[in-house]
This record gives structure tokens, sequence and C-alpha cells, in this order.
């Protein structure tokens, strides 16, 4: 525009000079105008994928980002898996579908509505399967990274990989679920079956910790202080094997027998699992999640200070066991506390007045997986391989260490189920409301063991045996053959 | 590097040394009317086929240079019959006698970015509307000018509130996530309409935290003075549009601003006085005793204060909404403006400053500007125009829409009784707070006395704008069978926009979020420009099969920047009105750029004694917009039109029959071509990326739409009447759309291109003067528009469009095989599986919120010196969703409440929305006005004086409606392609009147 100014004064004598300098300038504006190069604009709103890509900060805030999203399922599956297992309630005043969602499902039909509100533990996770795909095509096509970079950072993504893959196929269970991530992502992938999916993860999670073996001293990026002990290859690699432990424990119980128990025996030996272990500190050792009141980041969602909806099912006063001393469990008392008793929301449930102090901060960390689990993996793989005095040894440690009561009346000539429900009396209270309880009695056939507080009526309760596939991912497979289809759609 | 711009740039460096070696000669003559012999000022004369040309003074004449060869010389102004003449290379002078052109059947209209084509050949309808017809009666914004005037067009107030917000919408919904507005175009440049909130969500958390769509706002076309336009013309079929590319769908509207003539510097000065007062307000229920208010007054604190207002016998009544929007303080409009030319040079300056007042205390608009049109003629091929325009909006819109804090007047006092004085002010000055609408045993927080709101809050908009153009015309070669001019342009438009809400802390609704006292500022900075080149060679061979060629190419640049910024604070030191320090801050910032470029090339021929008309055309288009930005996306045009002079019979003037074709597309959103990451938020102190869950699409094109039009205009009985008749066919395709991406993709929704919608329909106008006499005349004028519009089909499961308040209160919904404009909601609609039960409700098509039909009657009427017309609007059909009906009715406050209003609310509680479906049928006067032309001795009174005028006016005088709130055009969500009937708690309409004296210098 400004050019047009110069060659227009009213002054201008010579026309022709003038009509030359305008005919320039306008044509030299002009060309420049059209060149393509002119519409490519970066948007300055938010990174495209394209331009993170040449950023060298890139690699450290997609390792985050995998943290972050790792942290952002956690709450919601523990808090599900909570209500499922009867460790928990939700129950938000105003907000009934909270309750019913989750322990009556659709009214008298005995199972849960895939288009409610207890079809969480997927999307979630799936997003973070996405960023971990991502990360993994990046890190192999990056050209900064030295080899064992580019092996290290493989190893940390598919760690998280068959970590999230386990978190949904213990909710879906016998429907089995979706490993692959496609590239387009309009792409649909097959549903695979239960035992594709764990064989599966213990596939990947195998080659993470060979990429973790080859990684080298250091990642190329950093983790949170909640992976304090656990940032190096090496010592990632210890997280790796004891996930690995769990999902071949889960495998074992899921079709994968004997030959996946030894997988879980054989993956504790090289995990963090420290069988001395007796002091609090020494139990809870594992990597967690972080929590900050910073902008931006966010709060333990089950902390005792605000999130004064999440109660607790009273049955863990009622059966907890006995000290010597013939005060209760050790565990119910430092875990569980009073409430002001609340209603279930619209006479859907039976009122509760305990509350969880397992998590007393808004910034306290949630573990991933520690220890005290490690440990009672570790009793389930013995019974279940034959070896019940060990088994007995590792329980009659953590009643002892965590729970404060004595040892075990049972011997290694008890009968195997008693020795397996005291294993899971021990989970039930070492583990509380870190999302096991659900799944371990699913595992052993025994959620009708699990109590129901309504059991007649419209509003009668059932316990959940899998969460169903959301109705979204169904809908968009409608009309697909078998394999994209379903089963469990 | 475009091939047609190479072309363009070439030929002007070609042409250039012919520009001194050229002779010419002068031509000089005189225009008078036919019949009177008056002489005719403003008359444009100049060579066909050139841009250029000069205007007669107030004496009719005119006189300037051509070529020494044969020239054909045309004199033209709108509202005559344009007349040409052929000089020999030895004649100088060229007298013209033009007729008056009742019917509107002379004129041009625009064919391209350089081109215009006479009406009476136009392969297109067409719609114009000159300044006389425009500024008839002053509006708030063009849009209000506009109304009722536009074949094809419907016009929109989105509320009552002072200065503007309004929508045009051309022959239908487009688009269901793209642009929806068309494209506006002053004097080449293309401005900006953005619609940006200015806040008002901050306060009454409509939605959002610093602003929202549903926040009365004003679209940035509020910013032109229409009193500054010479014309308007809206084009609208894709064959009319086509040459506007990737951005016309919506249709073209072309503004013309007014420019200076050669001769005595004219000035006119108008000075208008105006008020305004609500059209209908809702009405408050009335209490006959205690009792029967004692379910409404909320609390111990209510009932106390109710009991105290009622005593032992009827209570009390109010009219809070006569007390609050009852004000009628003048408005006030003045208008100075200058025309002139020596030489070479020719200006139009003009200012004005409008001053309209709000019916409530605390609002009003004011809009002051100039602007500086110039024209200047280097030699005889070269002109230089140029445009410079700035404006100064500011706004004070009070409260109104939807609002979730108790702010909004006609939302918060649906659920308050109208039993005491809301005017009372404590010991300390303060009103009273509400006692009502809340449980507890004080005045709640979920209210609010809006008397003490509108009196204390402050809530703005001001707008700095600046607008200008310079275009640069050479006649390259001119001789009488070829002529060939180049243009360049160069245009920018600018606005910044500031939006401002203060509620100090002692507000009644302050401690409801936990912090006393909000404020909120909202920055907007706009920057568009563009560029364009443009070479057009006509060919008049001068024989009688072969009239005219006209051939035209260019190409152009353009660019549209916006930055938006806000900061609202909340927890403030008493009497502070910034965000610093403020307990809580909130922060938004967001950045957009499009960048676009086009190349175009067409012809028209004029065949057959100008019988015959063919054009053909195309434009091609690439933006930053697109998933390929390399990629040229065309769009075609074909259209022609052959004219019957006289068949049949002499009665019979002429019958035109026109067909059209062509293909108009609309640019995909900012960033939907973008796969982007989102901020994942921190985590132990360190932040993130994830993938953001809406993908975009790296293939995301235009939608298309493609428009076939066919249509006749018929002139009967010499000029007495005038048929219009038009049918379309659009069909857009290519649809912008998200499709819903499988969850185990890891990602939520995907941005495509796919699906159909389509428009049929039908415009007819009738122009008449079906009485003419000595000193008398009575002229009207019809317009017709019927259009259906579908969703064909998507590629995506059914969806209900975003903007609207769900099931439970009626929304569109895109669903293949329906017509996208009927409203969805709940009703019971299945019989229920237990035999006798209630009916299962469901949601589902309810009413068509698209009117049967809209008719608009002009008339005007003139008496000698006193002229009166009158614009009456008929909207047959159309539901909104009467959310304000709602309100009032669960509030227990609707003046109808007992004997309608309580069975209302029962029916739509069991789950039947259909009692607030309601038909939106209405009759407006929306202009009447009555022109005095003082005889020119009395003029001659006033020092240097020569014209007087007088004029009585007035705006939205009476709406004649069954309709139970305001006016059903009102819009909750403003400017919206679909879910614009949703009617929630707006500003109240006003009726306007103005008185002016309007003299000539």
């Amino acid at each position: 525009m400004t050019s047009f100014h110069s060659a227009t004064p009213s002054s201008v004598k010579t026309p022709s000079t003038a009509l030359r300098l305008a005919g320039a300038l306008g044509a030299a504006s002009l060309l420049a105008a059209c060149s393509a190069d002119r519409l490519n604009i970066t948007n300055p709103n938010t990174p495209t994928v394209a331009a993170a890509a040449a950023d060298p900060q890139a690699l450290q805030l997609q390792a985050t980002g995998l943290l972050r999203q790792l942290r952002g399922g956690r709450g919601g599956f523990m808090s599900s898996v909570g209500i499922f297992g009867r460790e928990s309630y939700n129950y938000t005043p105003q907000e009934g579908r909270n309750t019913s969602g989750f322990l009556i499902g659709i009214s008298g039909a005995n199972r849960l509505d895939p288009a409610g509100f207890a079809v969480g533990n997927w999307a979630g996770q799936y997003g973070n399967l996405r960023d971990i795909f991502n990360l993994k095509t990046a890190a192999a096509a990056s050209g900064a990274l030295s080899a064992e970079q580019k092996s290290a950072t493989q190893g940390f993504a598919k760690t998280l990989e068959g970590l999230e893959l386990l978190y949904v196929i213990s909710t879906r269970d016998s429907l089995g679920a979706i490993v692959e991530i496609k590239q387009n992502a309009s792409d649909l992938a097959a549903f695979v079956s239960r035992d594709s999916v764990y064989k599966y993860i213990l596939g990947t999670l195998d080659d993470g910790a060979a990429n973790l073996a080859a990684g080298g001293a250091a990642f190329p990026f950093t983790m949170h202080a909640g992976f304090n002990g656990f940032n190096t290859p090496a010592t990632f690699r210890l997280f790796n094997r004891a996930i690995a432990a769990r999902a071949a424990a889960y495998y074992a119980t899921s079709g994968g027998g004997a030959t996946a128990w030894q997988r879980s025996l054989t993956a504790l030996t090289a995990s963090f699992m420290n069988t001395s272990a007796t002091s609090r500190a020494q139990l809870d050792a594992g990597p967690a999640h972080v929590y900050s009141a910073a902008t931006g980041d966010a709060n333990n969602p089950l902390n005792a200070v605000t999130a004064t909806d999440i109660y607790a099912h009273p049955s863990f006063t009622t059966d907890a066991q006995n000290k010597a001393n013939g005060q209760p469990d050790d565990r119910l008392t430092s875990k569980i506390g009073a409430r002001p008793t609340r209603n279930a929301p619209q006479g859907l449930g039976t009122p509760s007045s305990i509350g969880f102090n397992i998590y007393p901060a808004l910034t306290s960390s949630i573990p991933i997986i520690r220890n005290e689990e490690l440990l009672l993996l570790r009793a389930e793989a013995l019974l279940a391989t034959g070896d019940k005095a060990g088994a007995l040894a590792i329980v009659n440690q953590i009643r002892v260490s965590s729970g404060g009561l004595a040892a075990s009346t049972l011997t290694a000539s008890s009968p195997d189920a008693d020795l397996l429900t005291e294993i899971l009396y021990n989970k039930r209270y070492s583990l509380m409301l870190e999302g096991h309880r659900w799944i371990d009695m699913r595992r052993y056939g025994r959620l009708n063991e699990l109590p129901r507080d309504i059991t007649t009526g419209v509003n009668a309760h059932f316990v959940a045996r899998v969460q169903p596939i959301p109705q979204g991912e169904c809908l968009v497979r409608v009309g697909k053959p078998a394999p994209i289809a379903g089963p469990g759609c | 590097m475009g091939r047609f711009l190479s072309l363009v740039t070439a030929a002007a460096v070609a042409f250039l040394p012919l520009a001194a070696q050229a002779q010419s000669r002068e031509v000089s003559g005189k225009v008078t009317m036919a019949g009177s012999g008056q002489p005719l000022p403003d008359v444009t004369v100049s060579i066909v086929g050139q841009q250029v040309g000069v205007r007669t003074n107030e004496r009719g004449e005119y006189r300037f240079r051509v070529p020494s060869s044969e020239v054909v010389v045309l004199a033209r102004q709108l509202g005559y019959k344009r007349q040409t003449i052929r000089l020999g290379p030895t004649e100088n002078t060229a007298n013209f006698v033009l007729e008056k052109d009742v019917l509107q059947l002379e004129g041009v209209t625009v064919t391209g970015q350089a081109t215009t084509t006479d009406r009476k050949v136009a392969a297109t309808a067409v719609a114009t509307v000159a300044a006389a017809e425009l500024n008839r009666v002053p509006a708030r914004s063009i849009e209000g000018n506009l109304a009722g005037k536009v074949a094809g067009a419907r016009m929109f107030e989105n509320s009552g509130a002072p200065g503007g917000g309004a929508q045009i919408q051309i022959r239908g919904a487009t688009s269901v996530l793209a642009s929806g507005d068309p494209l506006y175009v002053v004097d080449g440049v293309i401005i900006s309409n953005a619609s940006i909130s200015s806040g008002s969500s901050s306060v009454t958390r409509a939605s959002g935290s610093t602003g929202s769509s549903q926040d009365q706002v004003v679209n940035r076309l509020a910013d032109l003075n229409p009193n500054d336009v010479e014309n308007i013309e809206v084009l609208k079929s894709a064959a009319a549009t086509a040459i506007y590319g990737s951005r016309a769908t919506n249709g073209v509207v072309v503004i013309t601003t007014k420019r200076g003539k050669q001769g005595r510097a004219s000035w006119n000065v108008v000075q208008r006085m105006g008020t305004q007062q609500a059209q209908r307000l809702l009405g408050h229920r009335t209490f006959a005793n205690y009792d029967e208010v004692k379910p409404f007054v909320g609390g111990a604190y209510g009932d106390s204060v109710a009991r105290a207002a009622c005593g032992s016998g009827v209570c009390p009544a109010f009219d809070w909404q006569k007390e609050l929007y009852g004000r009628t303080s003048p408005s006030w409009e003045t208008l100075l403006s200058s025309a002139g030319g020596a030489n070479n040079t020719r200006y139009f300056v003009s200012l004005n400053d409008r001053q309209e007042s709000g019916i409530a205390i605390n609002t009003g608009a004011r809009r002051t500007g100039g602007r500086i049109n110039l024209d200047q003629t280097i030699g005889t091929k070269l002109t230089v125009s140029a445009g410079l325009d700035v404006t100064r909006n500011f706004f004070q819109r009070g409260f109104g829409n939807n609002d979730n804090a108790g702010v909004s007047p006609i939302y918060s006092l649906a659920y308050n009784p109208a039993i005491i004085d809301l005017q009372q002010k404590d010991a300390s000055g303060r009103y009273v707070q509400m006692p009502f609408y809340t449980s507890s045993t004080r005045p709640g927080f979920g209210t609010s006395n809006p008397f003490e709101v509108f009196n204390f809050a402050d809530n703005t908009e001001s707008v700095w704008r600046q607008a200008g153009n310079v275009r640069v015309g050479y006649t390259a070669l001119s001789t009488s069978k070829n002529s060939v001019s180049l243009s360049l342009l160069s245009g920018v438009d600018r606005f910044q926009q500031e939006g401002f809400q203060y509620f100090p802390n002692y507000f009644q609704i302050e401690p409801s979020d936990g912090f006393l006292g909000t404020v909120n500022q909202v920055n907007a900075s706009s920057l568009q420009m563009n560029q364009g080149a443009n070479a057009v060679w006509t060919f008049t061979p001068g024989t009688k099969w072969f009239t005219s060629a006209t051939t035209s190419v260019g190409g152009s640049y353009e660019t549209q920047a916006l930055n938006q910024y806000s900061v609202r604070g909340r927890g403030l030191l008493p009497t502070r009105k910034i965000a610093l320090g403020a307990t809580d801050i909130a922060i938004t910032n967001q950045r957009t750029e499009f960048r676009d470029q086009s190349l175009y090339a067409q012809t028209q021929l004029l065949l057959l004694d100008e019988k015959l008309a063919l054009n053909g055309g195309v434009r091609a288009d690439r933006s930053s917009a697109n998933g390929d930005r390399e990629k040229y996306f065309t769009f075609p045009k074909v259209s022609g039109s052959y004219r019957l002079v006289r068949p049949l019979t002499d009665r019979i003037d002429e019958i035109k029959f026109r067909g059209a074709w062509g293909q108009s597309g609309n640019r995909p959103r900012w960033a939907d071509r973008d796969i982007l990451y989102a901020d994942g938020g921190l985590i132990g102190g360190g932040g993130s990326l994830v993938s953001a869950s809406q993908l975009g699409s790296t293939t995301v094109k235009p939608e298309v739409m493609n428009e076939l039009e066919f249509g006749t205009d018929i002139a009967l009985f010499g000029g007495r009447v005038g048929l219009e008749f038009s049918r379309y066919q659009r069909q857009i395709k290519d649809l912008l759309l998200t499709f819903p991406l499988a969850p185990s993709s890891g990602l939520g929704t995907q941005v495509i291109n796919g699906g159909q919608l389509s428009v049929l329909g039908t415009e007819a106008v009738l122009s008449a003067v079906p009485f003419r006499s000595r000193g008398f005349e009575w002229t009207t004028r019809i317009i017709y528009n019927q259009n259906a519009q579908f969703t064909d089909s998507i590629p995506v499961p059914a969806f209900a469009v975003g903007g609207s308040f769900g099931a439970a209160y009626g929304r569109n919904r895109i669903q293949s095989g329906t017509r996208s404009t009927m409203i969805w909601g709940n009703a019971p609609l299945r019989p229920n599986a237990t035999a006798g039960g209630p009916p299962t409700v469901a949601d589902t098509i309810l009413f068509d919120s698209n009117p049967i039909h809209t008719t608009t009657f002009n008339n005007d009427i003139s008496y000698k010196r006193f002229t009166v017309s009158a614009l009456v609007d008929w909207r047959n059909g159309g539901y909104v969703s009467n959310m304000t009906n709602n309100l009032w009715d669960e509030g227990g406050q609707s003046r109808d409440f007992n004997q309608a209003g309580k069975a209302r609310y029962q029916t739509f509680n069991s789950g039947d929305i259909r009692p607030y479906i309601q038909n939106g049928s209405y009759v407006k006067i929306r202009e009447v006005t009555l022109n005095y032309q003082a005889p020119d001795a009395l003029a001659r009174r006033i020092p240097g004086a020569s014209s007087l005028r007088f004029n009585l006016s007035g705006r939205n005088l009476a709406i004649i409606s069954k309709y139970w709130s305001f006016d059903p055009e009102f819009s909750n969500f403003g400017n919206s392609n679909f879910n614009r009937f949703i009617d929630l708690a707006p500003f109240p309409a006003s009726r306007q009147f103005f008185f002016s004296v309007d003299v000539g210098f």
C-alpha cells in the first residue's frame, strides 16, 4: 500500500515517469504478494505436531506429557475400580449417577450402561497410548538422539504402553481390547482377545526392558520427583519389571497359567522388590504420581481434604482382623477415618460414615506400584506354583510389618483356598484404594463374595464383572466386520 | 508465481509508453430531466467501457477530455434511465435528456472486481439499494437500514440494545461450522464484520470467564456510517459471487461510498433529534394477597418483606420493567458533508456524530467519524482514488441475554414478585437489595436489583476504526472499438475494540463467587489488508449483432489478522478498576491470521443488439486456511440472459429470461488444518505436550456451493409495472464437519469435509406505479422471499448444532434427509411399553424455525413537496424457542401465569417443551417517514443555503404478533448459522422517532 502513495503525488509533471514508477512498484508489490511462501503461517497459539518436532525441548515436553496423562487417569481408575470392588463410594449429592452408574447399572439388567458414567479407563488411556505412539515414532526418527538415548526412550515409552494397556484390559477383561494405535487416527484398529492383549502387554514390557538395558546411563529427558530412584534406564527397568510382574500375574489367572506365574516370579526378581522389607518406607518404595498446588498442576484427586464426596465401604471396618491387643488391623486405623454420615443420593445406596485418610494432603503422592504389592504378588505366585511355605512367609511378613497383626494361624498344610483368602485379605488392606480389590476378586472368581448394599427393588446393586466398551467406541464400528466391530461391542 | 498476475503486470508495463503519445480533445454538454427540462446534477458522464468519468454540476453541465478518435459517451445516474451518444472525431458536444427510472430497471450491477454490467442485461438476480432508500429512516447499524429492502436477504436484529448487533443471512444457511456471514466489501476493500464479545460474561457468567457469544455482541458492521453510502449491492447467487471465491457462499455485500464531483463545493448539514421508547414489555404478574405471593418469595427474609408489603390486603404492584426501560432521553445525530471538485481533483468529505440513547439508564451508543474520498486525475489516462474513514464507536449496552449470576434484568426479574419498590435507597444511598429468590434469612447472592446494576456497574465497548483504500486506474488504450484499463487497488481496515466491565465490591451478587468486586478488560485488534490488480479489455465493435465484449483478468492478496486478549480480576480493593493485585486473575489470549491469494479471469459478451448477454469466468483461490496451501481451488461461473423487447403486445415493454450457474466457496476455519498439541499442564514443575483432542485435517479445503438460478424480469405498461422472479437451488458440498473418532484412537474428533446441505428458494419483486397524476405519485414495491433448507447427507452421525441449550429448550440438528431449520426438542412421542403409562419423552422434530415466507411492502407516496414512505415487514411462520417465557413461567411471574403460564410450565416440566416453541409470525411497521422539501425561497432565508428539507420519521413503530416475548427476531447467541431462534432475556426492543432538518449550501 505504501508503494502506491509514493507514486501518486498530484505534482508529478511527467506522466510517463509517474506511470512507469507506479507500474513498476505495483508490479513489484504484487509479485511479492503472490508467492505461496506468504501463506505459510505458524500457529501462534498452540504448537503443531510438526513444529514441535523440530524443537529441542519437544522430547522433554512429550515425555512429561506421558507421565502427566498417566497421572490423569489414575484418580478415575482408583475411584471407579474402588466402587466396583466395594472399597469406596462417590456420594456427590447432586449427581446420583456417580452411584447408580457403578453399583446399579441398567436397572434389573445386571450390566453397566455403555453410554453411562462407568465407561472410564478407556479414552484417557488410549489418549496416552496415542502420545506414547507419537513419542516412539519421534524418537525412532530423531536425528538428535544417540542410539542409546533412542533405546532408552523406547524403553520408557513401552513401559508406559504396557502399564496403560494393563489398566484397560484389567477393567475390560473378557471383552478384549484394542492394542494398536494407527498412524491415521480415522483408521479403525481391530479388537483383540484378552489373551492377545496380555501377550502384547508382556511382549511390549519385555521389549521395553531390553531397550532400557541397552539405554546407556541416562535418559535424554528428566522425570519428576515421583520417579526418584527410577530415573535412569537401569533403575527404570526395575519399574518395568514390576509392571511386568503384575501383568504376568494377571495373565496367569486369565488363561496364562503356570508359564505366566513363572514369568511373574522372574520379573519380580528383576524388579525393585525388597523381600526383606519391614518398615513402612521399605514397603512403600516405588515410583509415584506427584501433585502440587501450582497453577496448571493438579491436586491429589482422592485427598482427604477436598475429595469429600469419596466415602469408604463400611465392610472395611467389619472385616478387619484384630491385633493381639484387640485393636483392629493397623492398616484400617491408619487409612480409614470417621466422616459425617452421608446418605447415598436419591436413595441409590446405603449411608457411610467413614472415609479414606490414605492421602492426607492436597499434594500427597499416589503410588504407581510399590514394594508391598510386589511382595503380595510374589505370595500369589508362590502359592500358585506350589510353594505354600514361601507364600505364607510373605503373608506373615506383611501381616506383622504392615498390619501390626500376629502371624497367621495358617500353615503350609492349610488348604490352598484358605491361603488365597489370607493373601487377598492382605492385598485388600495393604493396597486399599489402589485399584486392586475388584480385579483380584474377579481374577480368582470371587466377585460373588463382594457385599451388595441393596439387594432388592429397582435400585438393587450388582457386582459388575467388566466395564463396558464405551458407546462412542462401538458406534463408529457399527456395520464393520468382526475384529473391527467386536467382540466387546 | 501466478500466471495471471504476471500477465497483468506485464501488460501494465507494456502499455505505459502509450500514455505519453495519446492525443485527446475536450467534450462538453448538459444533462437535463425528460419532461421538466430541469438540469440534473450528479450525473456520471463517461466513455463507454471506462471506469473514469465526470459528474455534472448543479446546472447539469459537464466537461471532460476524450481520445481524438470516435467515442461513445454515456450519461447515467441511479434513478434515471441511461443514455449513450456516439461522437465522431470532430464532434465536441453531447447533450443528454434522461428519463426517470421508477422500476429500477436501469443502473449497473457488479460482475467482477473491476467490471460492471448494465442491470437490464444482468444474468443474475440483482439487488441494489441506493442511498435515498437506504437512509429513509436512521437505524442503529446498516443492517437495519437494509431490512426488508433486499429480496433474498433476511436481516435480524439480535437484541434491542443500542448500537447494533445484527445479522444478514442471504438465501439461507450455507454452513454448519464455517462462516455464516456475507463478505462485506467497501469501495473494493474487504472489511471485517467480526463479532467479538466485549466481556459481559465476566459478570453475568453466561458462559466462559471473560466473554461469550451470549454477551449481546456487536458485529463490526456497526462502525460503518450509512449516511456515507452511495449504494449497496447484494450479490446473492454463486454465479454473482464466484468472483469473490472462497469466502463468498454467504453472498457478498458490495458497498460504495459517496464520491466527489466536478464543480463548486456543496455543503450539506443534517441535524436530527429523536427519542425512543420500549416497543413492548413483558409486564409483571400481580398478586391479590400475601398467600398468593408466598410461594415466590424465597426464604424467611423474602417472606418477611412480602408480608410487610402485602399486609392483609392486595399486594402492591410495581412495573419494574417500565421503570427500568422507561427512559426517553433524546438521541442526536449531526451530519456534515461536502463534495466538490476543481481541475482534476474531486473530493467528498463527511463528518458525523450519532448519539443514540438507550431506553435504560447508562445505555446508549455513540458513533463519531469522518470520511474523505479523493479522486485525482493525472493527465488523461491515470486516475488515483483514495478513501479514508476514521470512526470511533462507543457502546453502553447494559446487560441482557443469558445469565447465571442474577445480573441480566429480564432474566432475574422473572423470579421476583414485583411487589416492592426497587428504586428505594437506604440511608447510605445504596439501592435496596432484591429480597426474594433465596432461601436464607438475608438477601441472597444469586439475584440483584437491576437499578443498582444499571446505575453503578460499568459495561462499555469502545472501538477505534480506520479504513483506507487507494486505487490507481490507468487507461492503457482507448479507441472507438477497444479500451484497456488497468487498476491497482490497495486497502486496509483496522480496528481496536476494548471492552470493560466493573462490578464494585458492594454489589449483591459479588459474594457468590467468593471474591468481592469484578473487573474485566477485553481487547481485540484486527488488521485486514487487501491488494489487487485488474486489467479490463472492452471490445466494442459497434455492430448490431456484437455490441461488446468485456474481458478482465486480475489477482488479489488478502490478509486478516486478529489478536485478542482479556484480563479478569476478582477480589478488588475498593474503587480499584484494574486487575492488577486482584485476588484472582484470569487471562485469555488468542491470535489468528488468514492469508489468501487469488487469480481470476472472466468475460462478458453483449450480443444481438444488446438482447443476449453471456458471461463466463473463473476464480482460483489458495489460502493459509486450507490443508494444502499451494493448491488453487477454482470457482467457475457461467450465466446468460435474453431480452424480448415488446413481445406480443406494446403493453409489455420487455421480458428478460436469465439463467446462471456458479460455484463459490467457504474457507475452513482458523487452525482446522493444524495437527496440534495441547498444553498438557504441569507435573512436578515441568510443562508438557499432549495430543489435542481435535485432530485437524491436512487435506481440509473450502466448502463448495453450486448454485443454479433461473429468473425472469418483466416490465409492463411503459415502465409502470415491473416483475422480477427468481428461483434458485443451492447445494453446498464438502461441508466442514467434525467426525467423532473411535476413542481407542486416542483422539476425540477430526475435522473433515463431506456431506451436503441444500437450499431451494424463490424470490419475487413486484414494483409498480399504481397511481400517477400531476404532482402525485404512488410507487410500491413488494418483496417476497421463501426458501426451504435441507441437510441432504452428512458422513458423520447426526448431531445437534452447537450454541444451544439442549433438547429441553430446542435446537437445530443436522441429520441426513431432514430440513436443517427444524427445531428439535423433547416431546412425548412414543407410547409407553406398559399400557396406560405416560408416553416416552423423546428428542424429536417439533417446528420449523424457517418462516413460510417473508414479504415486505415498501410504499412511497409523493405529492408536490411532500413524500410519505412506509416499510411494512410480514413474517409468516418461523418458530422461536421462547426461553424468556420459560423463565417467567418458571419464576411464577409471567403476566398470564394464572391463565396460561402455570399450565405451560407444567407441560414443559413433564418433558414436553412445545409450549415454549412459539410461532414467531409478525407484521412490523419498520419504517415510516414524512418528508417536506421547502421551497427555494424559504431555503434562501438561511444565509448561503440552497435547499431545505424537513423530515419526521420512525423506526420499528409497531409489531403485531401473538409472540409472548419482545421480538421473535432476537437471538441470544447473536449471529449464527443455525440456532438463531433462541430468545433468552434480551434487552427489550424499542421504537425510535426522529425529526431532522437537512440544509444544503
